[in-house]
């Protein structure tokens, strides 16, 4: 049945900003662990006569998202009120960007290609927290404040491993960019999912919900999900009349959207441009300076990578860690392509606590590529980097360093030959059964404790067995 | 031009006031007869006019990302509320 | 400052105080902040005796309008809302003077919320008029306007969005300053109006008034809509072009009022500067604009007072939307809640364009016209209000009538351009006259000279 139609879908982020204090006052922003109310200003609480001081970091962070977004950003852009009573929202309004938004048009290109393009993005405040109990509430206004930039997308998402996608790309450009933490446990980006179904082809879109506030990229793609089935369903029945523009509620637990309230009569906000906070009026030498600080984004890693010849696959795991991706940026710029693939190998398949340095990783697969070490050695040594050591100390240390001294390794393939452990194998290499030569070269190399070069153990043995 | 009821009371509720029958009533006269006066604006030619928002020619201005101590933390804010509960503002139950 | 004919500033204040309780009939204070002022007298003339620096201001008793914070003790706005309301911080204006060593002697009456043009709307009373109590002080800085021409303090702090300082001065034949928009620190005042709101002063000479105002103005990193100062730079006023604003001069201004002005205006051409009437027609459409654009911002600052977080809560109030509408109802002045209603219907949509854009395009056109008058004058001359005080109680039954006393002292608000009011003259029955001088923005500091040096002159 689901062949038949088809979702439409556009998605707005609330972005957390980096910065240290909050959008309009010098207040701590990092809200976390702390005690309620405990980064509360009398700008934050709204006391008569308080008045709103723009923190310059926001802006700049914003520039750099639209940037990401390969979006235009806005020479002139200024801040508007948006009017609702609530009691986590001490003004009486939020100060937002309505009119004119500091960022226009953009495009995100998800993982597999497809574009989703972005309306704009905008600067604005977070409200306070409301806990609720019996028959009261409590306000908490540590967040209220907060700076946050909201990424508007235009409807151009049609399947839930899209919507998906889409968060995970916002997630990385604005990791990447510096622009948000992206701490998704704690809120730094949270999505409301835009969803109509219709049938394919259809010119008209159906009712559009809203799902609001999904804080991971799972729930993003179940919530569609889910909610493209519900109201295919409806459909299917003929109840498709049944289908109401409302905001609903998604559950992780249940994996069910609820309703949670209708918009039939739409709220009117009154938005009016603060008089309070003067107008942005963007220089090109100052969005040119903000962007000569911005850090690389996941495109020009990718571009960078692909070229040193790691393949894709790999270029996407290293991608889902920003430092990985600076180190291996790092090493490709001190050493060739084949070393940068050892690398690129490591960092997207070996666990690591704690990331070695550039310096540390590309000795070591110059190593490896010297056949100073095993890759398995180098394996036990990428968890085990500490500060300071570089890899071949650290090699040294661990007993790790291969036996590329024939000397000495032919001894040890004497005295193992010589051994009454490896008499029956010897016999039967001598007599052309290839396969016990594996067992001698596992005997060779316990007795260099892992040091010998197993390939060149290999070629001596065959020799003196020849 | 003329100012229903039910504008009046949209406006109230907008405006979170809690208007008596005599408010409504003074109120709505008030108001017809304020903003019958504003029709006069219809007289200027204003196409092609910017609105000002702002009189003062001032732009970008911000202050640096840095903390900075308050004249009043939460101790003295939360002594101002009507109702206070664990360090919060306590308030009936937000439905 | 006058001078302190020797006496101590104890001495200077408790006479301030026993004055201020002689005037007890006329309304003027909200509040005394007697015990504090006392004390700090005490420590002024400490310092003084141990030959400290005490500044400008040392020991000068002065008067605050009921609308700044100030932790000594309640800021109200003189109404039900905030009666409860103990700031915890200091306006940055208040911080400044009180630097200089003036002490305040109490808070001055004001319609609530600085919404009026009488004094009348406070929750307080009617502040009277220093030259005839049944007639009203003007508003909204009444209190402060009559404490100082009654003697009480040489000069009180003001606010001024529409006219709230000018008019009152007016009243009660005072100076009363309303500088360029963003020459004070907002910073602390009960807001009104972002747009159009001023911090200024009332006093009883113009040097004083620029002596006061040069303390206030200047940046102040907690209110980024302000300037630098501009009123310590020495300024010409050998020979000035001067534009008297005829539009204002004619029909419907009482004509002892435009008899006034006209003798200053003689003053001012006997001081040897070069008048010419000047015509300017947008200003009649000021008084409409003004009257959406200030609404709209007041309905927008007025929304944080829902009896949450301070200021006044319902009783027994059960439900979150009766604390929300109750507490509004109960706590705002019917000017304030009229305020709010027209603020929000031109806000709202469906009306937005129509008025409220609207009018801020409107404002343009002004700005536009008194830029050119600027190039042919350096000031700009007309009354303060098109009447003396009226009596107490006239407007009560005509808003209209009301907003009426504010044509001509809005039209320099929208623009945001400084504007004096000096005393002109009086009505045959004592009634005081005043005259607005009105400049381009920062050219604050040659109004005052100008109207210092015609001061003294017959």
């Amino acid at each position: 049945m689901s062949g038949k139609y088809e979702m439409t879908v556009g998605i707005e982020c609330h972005v957390q900003l980096a910065t240290r204090t909050k959008l309009f006052s010098a207040v701590d922003n990092d809200a976390r662990e702390k005690e309620p109310n405990a980064c509360v200003s009398p700008v934050d609480y709204a006391l008569p006569g308080m008045l709103p001081l723009l923190n310059a970091r926001a802006v700049e962070l914003a520039v750099r998202a639209g940037y990401a977004l390969g979006a235009k950003i806005n020479q002139r852009s200024h801040f508007d009120r948006k009017h609702y009573f609530y009691p986590d929202l001490p003004k009486g309004y939020q100060t937002s960007q309505f009119y004119k938004p500091i960022i226009g048009e953009g495009k995100v290109v998800l993982a597999n290609g497809h574009e989703v393009r972005v309306e704009h993005a905008h600067l604005e405040e977070d409200a306070g927290k409301l806990t609720h109990f019996g028959d009261y509430s409590l306000v908490d206004l540590n967040r209220a404040g907060t700076p946050l930039l909201e990424i508007v997308s235009m409807p151009d998402i049609h399947s839930a491993e899209d919507a998906r996608l889409y968060a995970e790309e916002l997630w990385r450009l604005m990791t990447y960019a510096g622009v948000s933490y992206g701490d998704l446990y704690h809120g730094n980006m949270r999505f409301d999912v835009n969803i109509s179904v219709a049938p394919v082809g259809a010119k008209k879109l159906g009712t559009r919900v809203e799902i609001k506030n999904l804080n991971s990229f799972r729930s993003v793609e179940r919530a569609a999900a889910y909610e493209f089935g519900r109201q295919t369903e409806l459909i299917e029945a003929g109840r498709g009349g049944e289908i109401r523009q409302e905001t609903r509620g998604w559950s992780d637990a249940t994996g069910k959207t609820t309703a949670q309230r209708s918009k039939e009569q739409a709220q009117d906000y009154r938005y009016m441009p603060d008089p309070d906070v003067p107008p942005l009026n963007l220089a090109e030498e100052y969005i040119a300076g903000v962007l000569a600080e911005m850090p690389k984004l996941p495109e020009d890693y990718r571009a960078a990578f692909r070229e040193a010849g790691v393949p894709s696959e790999i270029v996407e795991l290293i991608l889902d860690r920003q430092s990985y991706a600076e180190l291996l940026m790092a090493v490709l710029e001190e050493s060739d392509a084949a070393t940068g693939k050892i690398v690129a190998n490591w960092l997207a398949s070996v666990v690591m606590d704690e990331a070695p340095t550039a310096e540390q990783l590309l000795e070591l697969a110059k190593m490896v590529q010297g056949s100073e070490v095993s890759q398995t050695a180098a394996k036990e040594l990428l968890v085990n980097f500490s500060d300071g050591k570089t890899a071949r100390e650290l090699a040294k240390e661990m007993n790790l360093l291969q036996e590329n001294d024939d000397a000495a390794l032919e001894k040890i393939i004497d005295g193992v030959m010589a051994s009454p452990a490896a008499a029956a194998a010897v016999a039967d290499v001598r007599a052309g059964e290839m396969k016990a030569v594996g067992f001698l070269i596992g005997l060779i190399m316990k007795e260099s404790g892992g040091k010998a070069n197993p390939a060149r153990a290999r070629e001596l043995l065959l020799k003196k067995l020849g | 031009m003329g100012i229903s009821r039910d504008e009046i009371e949209h406006l109230a509720e907008l405006s979170s006031l809690s208007l008596s029958e005599a408010e409504i009533s003074s109120l709505g006269a008030d108001m017809e007869r304020v903003i019958a006066y504003f029709d006069q604006l219809n007289e200027l030619d204003t196409t092609d006019v910017e609105p000002t928002f702002q009189v003062f020619p001032m732009e970008n201005v911000w202050r640096a990302d840095e903390v900075v101590q308050f004249e009043a933390g939460r101790a003295e804010l939360l002594a101002l509320a009507p109702e206070v509960k664990d360090d919060q503002i306590k308030v009936p139950r937000v439905l | 400052m006058k001078k302190s004919d020797g006496k101590s500033s104890l001495e200077r204040v408790k006479e301030a105080l026993a004055a201020a309780k002689k005037y007890e009939a006329y309304n003027i204070f909200t509040k005394l902040n007697e015990k504090k002022a006392l004390a700090r007298a005490v420590e002024i003339d400490r310092r003084i005796a141990a030959g400290e620096e005490v500044g400008r201001l040392a020991g000068v008793p002065y008067a605050l309008k009921d609308n700044f914070s100030d932790p000594d003790d309640l800021t109200m706005a003189s109404v039900e809302m905030l009666k409860n309301y103990h700031a915890p911080v200091t306006a940055t204006a208040v911080k400044r003077i009180e630097d200089e060593g003036a002490i305040m002697i109490g808070w001055t009456n004001m319609d609530a919320f600085a919404h009026g043009a009488s004094t009348e709307n406070s929750v307080f009373g009617v502040t009277l008029n220093s030259r005839d109590k049944t007639r009203v002080s003007g508003g909204s800085s009444g209190g402060s306007a009559v404490a100082v021409a009654l003697d009480i303090v040489p000069f009180a702090l003001g606010s001024d969005t529409g006219g709230s300082i000018r008019q009152p001065a007016s009243y009660n034949g005072v100076f009363g300053m309303k500088p360029t928009f963003g020459a004070v620190s907002r910073y602390g005042v009960v807001a009104m109006a972002s747009s159009t709101d001023t911090v200024g002063c009332l006093a009883q000479t113009a040097e004083d008034t620029r002596l006061v105002m040069s303390i206030m103005a200047g940046e102040d990193e907690k209110d980024h809509t302000t300037l630098p100062d501009f009123f310590d730079q020495p300024v010409e006023t050998s020979k000035l072009r001067v534009g008297v604003i005829g539009d204002f001069m004619g029909e419907g201004v009482d004509t002892e009022v435009v008899g006034a002005v006209k003798d200053y205006i003689k003053k001012l051409e006997k001081a040897g500067h070069e008048v010419a009437e000047v015509s300017l027609p947008i200003l009649k459409y000021a008084l409409a604009v003004y009257y959406i654009v200030v609404p709209a911002e007041i309905s927008s600052n007025l929304s944080r007072y829902d009896g949450i977080r301070y200021g006044y809560r319902a009783k027994d109030a059960k439900t979150l939307g009766e604390i929300y509408g109750r507490s509004r109802d109960e706590g705002f002045m019917p000017e304030n809640k009229r305020r709010i209603m027209i603020g929000n219907f031109v806000l709202s949509s469906g009306f937005f364009d129509a008025y409220y854009l609207k009018a801020q395009k409107v404002r343009t056109l002004i700005i536009k016209a008194y830029e050119e008058a600027f190039e042919k004058y350096d000031v700009l001359v007309c009354p303060v209000a098109p009447g003396p005080a009226f009596k107490v109680g006239e407007h009560d039954d005509d808003i209209l009538k009301l907003y009426l006393e504010d044509v001509m002292t809005t039209p320099p608000s929208l623009a945001g351009l400084p504007a004096l009011a000096a005393p002109a003259g009086e009505t045959k029955s004592g009634l005081t006259v005043g005259v607005q001088l009105i400049g381009p923005r920062g050219s604050d500091a040659r109004l005052l000279q100008l109207a210092a040096e015609i001061e003294g002159a017959k």
